[in-house]
């Protein structure tokens, strides 16, 4: 295969299996009154609980193109009245992290420094309990297979956006890589880097699931022509 | 013509000899205006049911893809057994739930059984009791109700058999059946409906030690859970988008419901379903609607029930009359319990739909109205803001002032409100279907008998 080769007449080294993944919400023993408690329950709540309320809330409220990043920004806003903190916790993109460790880190970190700049408002009683959660995860197949590109659109366009989720969002925690599912069969199956590239550019914080589909399906259109 | 201040559709068929379903037609009240609407026609008896949906029906609402999730993940569960126990095979929630819950079950090919637990009026008076007390009302516990209460699991348990993979026990009332438990080889798990987060120490300490036997508890929301050493999962309530409560509906069944309750299409219309109950504040809304009011046009409708079976409704309704006054916008509707209907109507009829509870449990008028795709003022209180993200999914209030202020600003912003409402409707598909209620169904079976779990 090379790279001259139009994209349509491109026959897949492999093909892709379009999987998805459910979850079931389990309530933890880990929850928060204050932002002093938050920062000691993000020390020691399993990682599952990190995953929960960064990746998979994302998931759960896919629909949502504005103002909706992780549920730890939204309640330092929303109960905890700590704008300044919100918008530091919501800037972080769970994209940029291939594993949970990190992630971990990095929130803790920001509540830190957060409570060392405004000591105050660590013992401050929020508005709510945050009460951390986590999911026990099943993945499973659906019927989409793509033996080539055009199959791979089709099939993009009709999975659900929980296969978008698992393959998009979540794959890099299983890939530990700064890609996706899709990108890294393009680039290493189909031999479409630079498609795959511009698939990995996508931004899910500013626009839906759909909206990420949509914007995917349109960006493989245009490498089929 | 001058309008009425309410209609009252309680009373009217409570006066009605008629026992077909032949719409009842109201005699005015002696001292009120002359009726500017027509009377409000609702059938006096319940309808006949009608077959419980399959899982197909459902595809044109969630999309295939969803449907054959479902399907996917049924298909290792091929020839797994379920029983569901409660405490009533009608009426009530977790009877509703399980009426829809049971059949798609079974069409995956999960053979779900449901048994109902039988007593007397002596056991369910103590199951009453304790169930308020796990609210957090004040009770005196006895030996004696406690006796009741183990006596009438002991007599089900013996009555029952329990040879499915799963049993799923609903609520407090059968919550010792799990003393079957040795006798089985299945999981078993306690699904509690109710608000734990504030329990009767003792009802709560009589009935922890059988609760700590089961494989794993389900809470309607993470502030209901208790601190315990089994596995607790969180299961929305959810609504069924087929039932008569929440199905799509004629434009012009709706328009005769409005014509019927004398309601304008032409103007605003801010509408709040629930019982005449104190916690639900009825009283707070019309204080609101008159705040608001004084800077928007629009119309009230307060419709609910359980005037006329409830002592204390039936003084709530008549201080929300009072509180209404002559006002012609402000419509009030107590209406039968089998009205799903024109509930339904009354729901896509309005602009802007309130629930401005003081305590809730999950607030399922909440989720219709977010069904609905309505723009949605709620309190924060109970279940509420897990449906409510405030200004993405709806508007969360806390006083009869920051209630009047966002009709007044929703009705001033339609457009945001209009992305509230698209907002909600996704929100409700994402999370709070009977479809989502199923796949956590499988899913549990699943985990609880590690069948391609990760």
């Amino acid at each position: 295969m090379t790279s001259l080769t139009p994209a349509l007449q491109r026959t897949p080294a492999k093909p892709f299996y379009f999987n998805t993944s459910a979850h079931l919400l389990r309530i933890t023993r880990y929850k928060a009154n204050t932002l002093a408690e938050l920062r000691d329950a993000l020390r020691e709540c399993p990682e599952d609980s990190i995953f929960q309320h960064s990746f998979r809330t994302l998931q759960e409220h896919h629909f949502i193109r504005e103002g909706f990043s992780n549920d730890f920004a939204h309640w330092a806003l929303s109960a905890c009245n700590e704008p300044s903190l919100a918008e530091r916790l919501a800037s972080v993109d769970v994209r940029e992290f291939t594993s949970v460790a990190e992630l971990r880190e990095r929130f803790i970190q920001i509540v830190e420094e957060y409570l060392e700049q405004k000591p105050a408002a660590g013992p401050r009683r929020a508005d709510d309990t945050f009460y951390f959660c986590a999911s026990d995860i099943v993945v499973m197949p659906t019927s989409f297979v793509a033996h080539a590109l055009h199959e791979f659109v089709e099939g993009l366009r009709r999975v659900s956006v929980h296969s978008i989720h698992h393959h998009f969002i979540e794959a890099r925690l299983r890939l530990k890589l700064m890609s996706n599912d899709f990108s890294q069969w393009l680039h290493e199956d189909v031999g479409l880097t630079e498609t795959a590239r511009a698939l990995n550019r996508v931004d899910i914080y500013t626009a839906t699931l759909e909206g990420v589909r949509t914007q995917m399906v349109r960006i493989l259109e245009r490498a089929l022509l | 013509m001058e309008p009425v201040k309410d209609q009252s559709v309680g009373s009217h068929l409570a006066a009605a000899e008629t026992t077909t379903a032949t719409p009842a037609v109201p005699a005015p009240s002696p001292g009120v205006q002359p009726e500017r609407r027509r009377a409000p026609r609702t059938w006096e008896t319940p309808p006949a049911p009608v077959p419980p949906p399959h899982l197909d029906d459902y595809q044109s609402i969630v999309g295939a893809a969803d449907i054959d999730e479902l399907r996917f993940l049924a298909r290792e569960l091929k020839g797994k057994t379920v029983k569901m126990v409660n405490s009533t095979a009608v009426g009530g929630g977790v009877a509703e739930m399980l009426n829809r819950l049971v059949p798609l079950m079974n069409e995956l090919e999960v053979t779900t059984h449901w048994d109902v637990i039988t007593g007397g009026n002596d056991f369910f008076e103590v199951t009453k009791a304790f169930h308020n007390a796990l609210h957090g009302s004040d009770y005196e516990p006895t030996r004696h109700a406690e006796e009741i209460f183990l006596m009438y699991n002991e007599q089900n348990r013996q009555r029952m058999q329990f040879t499915e993979d799963m049993v799923v026990i609903h609520d407090p009332q059968p919550a010792a059946l799990i003393r079957a438990r040795q006798e089985t080889a299945a999981r078993w798990v306690w699904r509690c409906h109710i608000d734990l987060s504030n329990p009767h120490p003792e009802v709560w300490g009589f009935l922890r030690p059988f609760i700590e036997q089961y494989d794993a508890a389900i809470f309607s929301s993470q502030s209901f859970a208790r601190q315990l050493p089994i596995p607790q999962y969180l299961f929305y309530p959810c609504i069924d988008p087929l039932s008569e409560k929440n199905k799509e509906l004629d434009e012009s069944f709706v328009q005769k419901v409005c014509e019927e309750f004398g309601i304008d299409r032409a103007r605003p219309i801010v509408t709040q379903v629930s019982r005449f109950d104190r916690l639900k504040d009825p009283l707070g809304v019309v204080q609101a609607f008159k705040l608001a009011r004084r800077y928007v046009d629009c119309q009230l409708v307060l419709a609910g029930g359980g005037a006329s079976d409830d002592p204390e409704g039936a003084t709530v309704l008549k201080e929300v009359k009072d509180a209404a006054g002559d006002d012609p916008d402000v419509i009030i509707l107590d209406l039968p319990p089998w009205c799903a209907l024109e509930i339904n109507a009354l729901q896509r009829a309005s602009t802007l739909i309130i629930q401005k509870s003081i305590k809730e449990g999950f607030g399922l008028t909440v989720t219709e109205a977010l069904w609905k795709g309505k723009p949605t003022i709620a309190g924060a209180v109970g279940g509420i803001p897990n449906q409510i993200i405030h200004k993405l999914t709806g508007m969360l209030v806390h006083s009869v002032e920051g209630c009047a202020y966002q009709i007044r600003y929703l009705l001033t912003h339609p457009e945001f409100a209009a992305q509230l409402g698209r907002n909600g409707r996704e929100h409700v598909k994402e999370n709070f279907l009977m479809t989502t209620n199923v796949r956590r169904w499988l899913l549990l079976l699943r985990v609880l008998l590690h069948i391609g779990t990760a």
